[in-house]
């Protein structure tokens, strides 16, 4: 459905290696939800605006279905409104001197649909973001929440092969952002439309995606299923944004299989299944999210089992955080609230070995 | 959260702007070095000319010695300073008080006052000064005869037609200006600072010595040096009060030597000599108000978070105090607008009393209506302030569109060049105006003509229209139009759908408030005036000057009428917007 290839954007002309995106690739397939995700100044909402033609990149090109909007080879550059998107922006953008319905009519006028078919389409797609009682009111009388759903369905409703969401949640507080994004992946599910998201917010990402493609500096670190980018992250950068991580240093003494046998600051561990990358990297760290170490009071079959002592914990009511001291090495671990261990205790942390990660820098 | 090189400001899409913003930025800063700088730079080299014509040779600078040298001069300058440090000491005193009342005090009906205040604005200063020179003259001010009678004195006790006349008709006519300036300094002054003060155990004393006038002093002091440019420059009261009694500021001065002066021919190089002058105590007083702005951004106390400001009670002062702030209105408008309204139906200037009330008569309003020359002025007056208008909001719209969106090479030069011009005064705009179209007069033949005046008002009120433009420019954000073309609309549509009902209330309020003043605005017109190009203002002036005083006031009264509606318009718009677009 959309087709990103090779893209490159400079952000300063005079300035040859200022890149705001480079060597930017990927396909996304229909109705797939397909995120951006990376810090600020990574090049996502670049990459975002050079696909709804809003910026025009330096080099490579992009389509979307079938048709070419941007390549630098043949010197073609779609102008925006004439590209087969729809776009929701992060100030949502609704326009203050409309009603809510005028807004959501905007798009249908501009591709002049005949008016019967019109009215039923912003009919149908107020009723989806369930404003259909709001139709007549000023769009500056809604609130944040509501005049999300506005631009959501102005975006809905001209029913593009390709909608585009630049940060749509991030203005809404916590509370109403995870109620929208479930309605967001709902919609999008419903109306089988492909999505593009760009978010900074690695649950966001998470939770709406089919796949996330992390970036940073302008390009793209990894691209996977969100479950796959946060259990078997490839990258350091990866993994430490999508959720937190504890990085070890480690060095490679054996190997079970697939598996590594690695010395890490935390003694001798076993790993989950590498791959050649990480064989051939010159530097290598063992990943271990927090919530994925067991506490017991007592070892139990030795393997990859870590004596330490329980220096501080937070309770904070569904999890528990520990600071672990193993030898001079701090190390932390979230339990739950089901079995508590206090402070000062002597316990075993258990790293379960498809749960160590070796991820390159 | 989007690519690093976006700045705070919202910048244009594409960080670089297209040949089309260029091309225009180009026209636009041509046009704007025509109409500011080629004027000042005439002036300039006027003042070395023998002749005082900037296109004829020679070379010299006896024009610089014979306003300088002359026996005069220091007087001159001692008057003009006296006149502007009292009428900003003054009016800063009456704008501070009435700040603090309105904003910060629980006085009766301070909702009302805060809305009046806009009033005295209506009032062109010309008319507010032959409204007291009426109720102040020594022979015939109403005021005067009857502190004679009612005292039994054998003088009248004061004499509006002096220093100390000029300076409090002036600072009536600037407490609006002082007040809009400082209301909102007083009004967002987190109360937490002053609470903290008195948590700490400070005196009232100390209070407002260590905590509120430290935190006010960049406001007061941007407010003060821009009362004091506005009084360097301005005309009309120091013309009305002062000229009559041979007392003479900067301003004036330079009327009479173009208009008035001894020889019968305007003594141009001189002009031009005290204009320079002039130019650089301005250049100076405006370094000093940039800098304090600076300062007061840097202080602003201010988060966004909401507070209501502490109100001081004022006990039994309440009814005083209201007392004092009516005074004000009743000496700022009433007074001077009600003698000028009765004298708009008397036949002749007559005492106000039961006896000449008999006299009464709309012989002078009909005349308003029938006479040929007042219909003519009205007409050249309706003309220039709409045209004006139109091509001030337009210009403006373009200025502020390449300002704050497109931001092209030079974009900062032509912000300057379209705010330049607030520090120009009125008579020199028109002494440099003339040098430019007398020099250019076989091309533009607009000497003389109305169109004059239309090029020197679009060159003065371009600083207002696009120091407003600009600011709801930067309000309108670019996603709304980038949503537009996301959804599918072309340029054009964008255009007429989008942007042009955003920015149209604003450029509404531009058009208003330049009719509004383009139709009061006297020193540029007085020296821009012939036989074909009179205006209200200056038949105002003619009357006034010419001995028909219930004439000037009745042409004053219809003025202010206009004027009012206007403002009402301006005022309902601007607000309109603002809420419109926040």
């Amino acid at each position: 459905m959309l087709q990103v290839d090779q893209l490159r954007k400079r952000y300063d002309r005079t300035d040859a290696k200022a890149f705001a995106v480079q060597e930017v690739s990927f396909n996304v397939k229909p109705g797939e939800f397909f995120t951006l995700l990376g810090p600020s100044g990574c090049g996502k909402t670049t990459t975002l605006r050079s696909i709804a033609g809003l910026e025009m990149p330096d080099e490579g090109e992009i389509r979307i279905g079938e048709d070419t909007v941007f390549s630098s080879v043949r010197g073609i550059a779609v102008p925006v409104n004439r590209r087969n998107i729809a776009m929701v922006f992060q100030s949502y953008a609704i326009w203050p001197h409309m009603t809510v319905g005028q807004n959501v009519a905007f798009p249908l006028e501009a591709m002049g649909v005949p008016t019967a078919e019109a009215a039923r389409r912003i009919e149908r797609a107020l009723e989806m973001v369930g404003l259909a009682a709001f139709r007549d009111r000023p769009a500056p009388m809604l609130s944040g929440g509501q005049q999300q759903r506005v631009a959501l369905a102005r975006a809905f409703v001209k029913e593009a092969r390709v909608l585009l969401l630049d940060e749509p949640l991030s203005n809404l507080d916590a509370k109403l952002r995870e109620q929208m994004r479930v309605e967001l992946r709902d919609l999008q599910r419903r109306v089988g439309t492909t999505a593009i998201y760009v978010t900074h917010d690695q649950e966001e990402a998470m939770s709406l995606s089919d796949r996330v493609a992390v970036m940073n500096e302008g390009r793209i670190v990894e691209l996977a299923p969100p479950r796959a980018l946060y259990l078997r992250p490839r990258t350091r950068f990866a993994a430490q944004f999508v959720g937190q991580a504890d990085l070890l240093d480690c060095t490679r003494v054996g190997s079970e299989g697939n598996a590594w046998i690695v010395d890490t600051p935390l003694g001798r561990l076993r790993t989950a299944d590498c791959s050649d990358a990480e064989a051939g990297a010159s530097k290598t760290s063992l990943l271990i999210r927090p919530e994925h170490i067991e506490l017991r009071a007592s070892p139990e079959n030795g393997l990859n089992e870590v004596a330490g002592v329980i220096e501080r914990l937070v309770f904070s009511g569904r999890i528990v955080e520990y600071i672990i001291r193993a030898g001079d090495r701090l190390v932390r671990v979230q339990g739950t609230s089901r079995e508590i261990f206090e402070a000062g205790r002597q316990v075993v942390m258990s790293l379960p070995p498809e749960h160590c990660v070796v991820v390159t820098d | 959260m989007s690519a690093a090189p976006q700045s705070g400001a919202w910048s244009s899409p594409s960080g670089s702007s297209g040949w089309g913003a260029r091309l225009s930025a180009a026209a636009v800063a041509l046009l704007l070095v025509y109409l500011v700088i080629v004027p000042l730079v005439l002036l300039g080299i006027s003042s070395i000319r023998p002749t005082g014509f900037p296109l004829e040779p020679g070379f010299t600078l006896s024009n610089f010695s014979k306003v300088f040298l002359a026996g005069d001069f220091g007087r001159l300058l001692q008057t003009t300073v006296l006149f502007a440090l009292g009428s900003t000491a003054l009016a800063m005193a009456l704008g501070v008080a009435l700040a603090w009342l309105v904003e910060r005090t629980d006085l009766p009906g301070r909702n009302v006052f805060r809305v009046l205040v806009i009033l005295p604005m209506a009032t062109p200063p010309v008319l507010l000064a032959i409204g007291w020179a009426m109720l102040l003259s020594p022979r015939t001010g109403l005021f005067n005869l009857l502190l004679k009678d009612g005292l039994g004195l054998s003088a009248a006790p004061f004499n509006v037609y002096s220093v100390p006349g000029m300076i409090f008709v002036e600072a009536l006519a600037l407490v609006p200006t002082a007040f809009l300036f400082l209301a909102p300094a007083f009004r967002n002054m987190d109360p937490s600072l002053e609470e903290a003060a008195i948590a700490s155990g400070a005196s009232t004393w100390r209070l407002i010595r260590k905590v509120l006038l430290p935190l006010l002093w960049p406001a007061l002091a941007a407010c003060a040096v821009f009362l004091l440019i506005v009084c360097f420059v301005v005309f009309d009261i120091p013309g009305t009060l002062g000229m009559p009694a041979r007392i003479y500021v900067l301003s004036t001065r330079i009327f009479y030597l173009t208009a008035d002066s001894p020889t019968g021919v305007p003594l141009y190089g001189q002009v031009s000599a005290l204009g320079s002058f002039f130019l650089l105590i301005l250049a100076v007083l405006g370094v000093a108000y940039f800098r304090f702005t600076r300062e007061s951004q840097r202080y602003r106390t201010i988060s966004g978070k909401g507070f209501r400001p502490r109100q001081a009670s004022l006990g039994v002062w309440r009814w005083p105090a209201f007392g004092a702030v009516s005074v004000y209105f009743l000496l700022a408008v009433v007074a001077p607008l009600g003698i000028l309204i009765w004298a708009s139906l008397m036949p002749y200037q007559t005492r106000p009393n039961l006896a000449s009330l008999s006299l009464a008569t709309l012989d002078n309003h009909m005349d308003f209506l029938r006479n040929a020359r007042l219909i003519t002025a009205t007409l050249n007056s309706l003309t220039i302030a709409i045209v004006s208008a139109t091509l001030v909001a337009a210009l403006s719209l373009i200025v502020s569109w390449l300002v704050v969106r497109q931001r092209p090479a030079g974009a900062t030069l032509i912000d300057n060049l379209a705010f330049a011009p607030i520090a120009i005064p009125g008579v020199m705009l028109g002494v440099a105006v003339i040098y430019v179209y007398l020099s250019l007069d076989q091309v533009f033949p607009v000497y003389g003509t109305i169109w004059i005046l239309v090029i020197a008002y679009v060159t003065h009120y371009i600083s207002f229209g696009s120091r407003l433009a600009n600011g709801v420019m930067v309000q309108i954000h670019p996603e709304l139009e980038e949503a537009a073309r996301a959804s599918g609309a072309g340029g054009f549509r964008v255009l007429a759908r989008i942007t042009a009902p955003l920015v149209w209330p604003a450029v509404a309020a531009i058009w208003i408030w330049v009719v509004a003043h383009a139709m009061r605005e006297l020193s540029t017109a007085l020296m821009l005036a012939s036989r074909n190009n009179t205006v209200l203002p200056t038949l105002l002036w003619d009357y006034w000057t010419g001995g028909e005083p219930t004439r000037a006031a009745t042409v004053g009264v219809w003025l202010v009428l206009a004027l009012a509606l206007f403002l009402a318009l301006w005022h309902a718009l601007s607000t309109r917007s603002a809420s419109r677009t926040s």
